[in-house]
């Protein structure tokens, strides 16, 4: 697992744009031009990892829907990367007979089944384009990533595999099939791409359990099938110097529902909390014009791609927000420093033309010149990055001031922590300008789940009323309270560990006046690090602790012959690589706790995956929704 | 990590034309070697590949002579592959040609398919394949011009070497020592001078090549920002004629004000003096 999860997706699509040859490392090679057709789940696999740029160098001249009317383009090869439904291998045969291009590749994301080949196969008979279609493959890329080490399942349609989808009272069998299956077909789709059979780890009573059955299961299926398994070979041996096995952690997201309600105040996970933010991209709307009395003001709304590339983001992406607004205040006072260079050396040329004796000093100004000209590029993608943060920056900002997120972060922290708190509950519910109804809602939901025994009747009664003054919507607390009664009734309620959140003062104005970030009256909150309940089961498995939530978790190991579970000589040394996949739903605030842990820890590595993306406002839709029912 | 089911495919078709047989349904696979449409001579595609395989034998033939071309020389001249200045002359007067040929291919290319009634995918696809040849072009016009920056830089330093031979191959005249001793000194200081001048030509060479290649960068940026400029340029013609036209018609309007205030006025006081005249007719 040298590589990481993205090198090798980027890897796979790269080689499939190639027409499935590995691409040579010749640079002045002759340009083949070829037209890209993708459907929506193509389409979100692709956006995160190549840009319009880097498809059109290696060839791209056109990439369509593959749903949308395409003119026919003769002489053209077409490179097809679609999901294998009913509707697309209808439109490709539609294709097909329309004789839209002059040879066609056709890559299925996950496998096609063999009812469906002889579909286009009769198609592509039916049309006298057998020899057009020159080479079908199967991908194996039925998965998103969105970082180095991590990963999604979906972003189409994610309400059939949602957290309300899989626990909802109504749930009949065939559903939960379905649903299991399109996971462990996605997570198949995973390791083959990694190119690694791990060990499989997950609690017992739950759509964890499900899901990690099936996908020994198919994973056992595979490897028994030694002429065409996907594990041997030549991606196995790759440039794989561990010897040791990753391990797979699968855990439910009813183990833990504190985190993804948790207000948050790093980077990244503050985006996805505040912002519109999907598949790397966030969407801002920015007022335009100013502000006239009958004119409304214009709102436009503006993309702005946060990927690999860019180095402050890829720093700063898990930094607490004050040291991002530092960051990004440095980083303008170096830009313009190295502006004001470039405009001195300007002066200087100007004053040569009149002095004689100025020949000596030609050769160090056209050096310095040669080397300001080389450099301008980078200078402008750097300005281009400030504004993006700033932009980026300042509309976080707005929100924290105006829903006063730093003191709910704080008492949140406090409630999870467990540590005395200085202001009553019912004080902050009530308190008319801090936070929308929803930012109460959650705060409330954190305190119902973290409370070691539930509030007495006339407490609830209290904040019920209090709640519903402030204008929130208390269906997702029924859905809590059946939700608590049940994990009572099986474990312990998860602890939060120790955490501080040691606040450095209030102070008016933490910059100079010449920044753009005046945090006024905005708490300075350090972060301290403290592991949640995802972590801590992570930890425990990889190094092998003994602990009474872990040591009741089943052991599935693929590779083995099948016999009973305790007879399995299971592997006693620690981990060094490990996946942790939540079936519901994730959030970055996990993804960042994980990632912190990693650091701490030498020479560890670990991917994190869930089912879908969702942030805080989206969650408690889900949870309305059931506690509805 | 893919898997290849183009031969499960292949299977398929085998398949479903068995079953087809069997059912009765035929397909006249003859047919479809005769429909196939013959692909037009002079299309597109069959030009932007023409283009794109000169090209590439320009790129080839830079490559295979690259080692003559920049080979060291020796004073000792006895090597056989080495080239005269006259065939490297020859060489990159023949790839500069070249090169211009190409571009102007390509141009003509674009100019034709913007000209051809087509769908917009059809010509953004057009266009973007020009792109990459032109890219192409780019990249082997680069391989040029590096190796064409090595030479003129050996040439500056075969220079700098004869200049010391030829300090060191100073003839001796039979003169009196006075003379000679006076000779000397003159000519002491006439080296001393000449190989300082050599030095700063030496120098301004070397620039004017950095120089040269600035202003290739500043060439194609300044050649970006013409078009921009040419737009700008037809806004504000078409601005300005906007603005005469309107203050063309303001002056009317103005005009037609003036004249309906001067009638409405020529008929009211019209109508007081008739008030007043049938008043006086009346009393």
């Amino acid at each position: 697992m040298a590589a990481s999860i993205r090198e090798k997706q980027t890897a796979a699509l790269k080689r499939m744009l190639n027409f499935n040859v590995p691409p040579l490392k010749n640079t002045a090679a002759e340009p083949v031009w070829k037209v890209l057709i993708y459907d929506r789940f193509g389409q979100d696999i692709i956006s995160p990892l190549l840009a319009v740029k880097e498809l059109r160098d290696m060839g791209i001249t056109l990439h369509l829907l593959l749903h949308s009317d395409r003119d026919p383009i003769p002489d053209v090869p077409a490179i097809y990367f679609v999901m294998p439904t009913e509707e697309n291998v209808d439109r490709i045969c539609q294709d097909l007979r329309n004789q839209l291009y002059e040879s066609y590749y056709l890559n299925f994301i996950s496998a096609i089944s063999r009812s469906k080949l002889e579909d286009v196969a009769s198609a592509a008979l039916a049309a006298n384009a057998v020899n057009q279609v020159t080479k079908v493959f199967d991908q194996y890329l039925n998965f998103i990533t969105l970082e180095d080490d991590m990963f999604v399942l979906c972003n189409q349609n994610t309400e059939l595999i949602s957290y309300h989808a899989i626990n909802r009272p109504d749930i009949m069998d065939t559903d939960m099939e379905a649903i299991m299956d399109t996971i462990v077909d996605s997570l198949f789709c995973f390791f083959v791409t990694l190119g690694a059979v791990p060990i499989i780890r997950c609690p017992r009573g739950n759509a964890a359990e499900m899901v990690a059955m099936k996908l020994d299961k198919k994973l056992r299926e595979n490897l028994r099938d030694a002429r065409n398994s996907l594990f041997t070979g030549d991606t196995v041996g790759a440039g794989q110097f561990s010897f040791q096995r990753p391990l797979f952690v699968l855990v439910d997201r009813n183990l833990d529902l504190a985190t993804p309600l948790h207000h948050t105040w790093t980077y990244q996970a503050l985006i996805h909390d505040v912002l519109d933010f999907h598949l790397n991209r966030v969407t801002i709307e920015e007022s335009v014009g100013p502000e006239t009395g009958a004119r409304p003001k214009k709102k436009n709304k503006k993309n702005y791609d946060l990927t690999a590339a860019d180095k402050f983001w890829q720093k700063h992406k898990g930094s607490p927000f004050p040291e991002v607004a530092e960051s990004v205040q440095q980083e303008l006072d170096t830009y313009r420093a190295q502006e004001d260079e470039v405009k001195r050396l300007k002066s200087i040329m100007g004053l040569e033309g009149e002095d004689e004796g100025a020949i000596s000093m030609l050769s160090d100004n056209t050096a310095k010149l040669t080397s300001a000209v080389s450099s301008l590029p980078e200078l402008l993608e750097k300005k281009r990055l400030i504004d993006l943060h700033t932009n980026v920056a300042t509309a976080v900002l707005d929100h924290i001031k105006t829903r006063k997120l730093d003191v709910y972060f704080e008492y949140e922290e406090k409630l999870m922590s467990k540590s005395t708190l200085d202001k009553s509950l019912l004080d902050m519910i009530s308190d008319p300008d801090a936070g929308t109804p929803e930012d109460k809602m959650r705060l409330f939901l954190i305190y119902y789940i973290t409370s070691q025994q539930p509030p007495s009747e006339l407490d609830l009664e209290q904040y019920k009323k209090a709640l519903m003054d402030a204008g929130c919507d208390l269906s997702p607390l029924n859905y809590i309270k059946q939700w608590k009664a049940f994990t009572k009734m099986a474990a312990a309620p998860a602890n939060y560990g120790n955490s501080g959140v040691k606040p450095m003062g209030l102070f008016s104005m933490v910059m100079n006046t010449g920044s753009h970030f005046v945090m006024e009256g905005v708490k300075n909150l350090v972060l301290k690090q403290h592991n949640l309940p995802v972590t801590r089961i992570l930890d425990n498995l990889m190094e092998m602790k003994s602990n009474l939530e872990t040591d009741d978790y089943r052991y599935f190991d693929p590779k083995m012959l099948r016999g009973s579970e305790s007879s399995i000589p299971r592997n006693k040394n620690p981990f060094q690589e490990a996946i942790v996949f939540v079936v519901g739903g994730g959030n970055y605030i996990e993804y960042q706790n994980l990632v912190d842990y990693t650091k701490a820890k030498q020479g560890k590595r670990v991917l994190y995956g869930c089912s879908e993306l969702f942030n805080a406002a989206q969650f408690m839709k889900q949870l309305s929704q059931l506690g509805k029912k | 990590m893919a898997v290849d089911i183009t031969l499960l495919f292949k299977a398929s078709v085998k398949t479903v034309k068995t079953r087809n047989k069997a059912i009765g349904v035929g397909f006249d696979s003859s047919k479809d070697e005769i429909l196939r449409k013959s692909r037009p001579k002079n299309g597109f595609s069959c030009r932007a590949r023409e283009v794109i395989s000169n090209i590439t034998k320009l790129k080839d033939f830079l490559l295979q002579h690259r080692k003559d071309y920049v080979s060291a020389d020796s004073l000792i001249s006895s090597d056989l592959t080495r080239m005269t200045d006259s065939e490297r002359d020859q060489i990159d007067q023949d790839a500069q040609i070249f090169m211009r040929t190409c571009s102007d291919a390509i141009r003509q290319l674009r100019s034709e398919a913007e000209k051809q009634v087509s769908s917009s995918q059809v010509k953004e696809h057009r266009g973007a394949v020009l792109d990459l040849i032109e890219d192409y072009l780019r990249g082997v016009c680069k391989l040029y011009s590096e190796q064409r920056a090595v030479r003129v830089k050996r040439v500056v330093d075969r220079k700098r070497l004869s200049v010391s031979l030829w300090e060191e191959g100073r003839v001796e005249d039979e003169l009196s020592p006075e003379e000679i001793q006076m000779f000397e000194q003159e000519n002491q200081r006439l080296v001393s001078e000449m190989s300082s001048l050599v030095d700063e030509v030496r120098q301004i060479e070397g620039k004017v090549v950095e120089i040269s290649r600035l202003q290739e960068i500043f060439a194609e940026k300044v050649l970006q920002q013409e078009t921009e400029i040419d737009n700008i340029h037809q806004l504000v013609v078409g601005a300005t004629e906007n603005v005469k036209e309107g203050n063309e018609d303001i002056r009317e309007a103005i005009k037609n004000n003036a004249g309906f205030r001067v009638w409405i006025l020529f008929f009211l006081v019209m109508c007081s003096f008739s008030l007043l005249f049938l008043d006086w007719y009346d009393s």
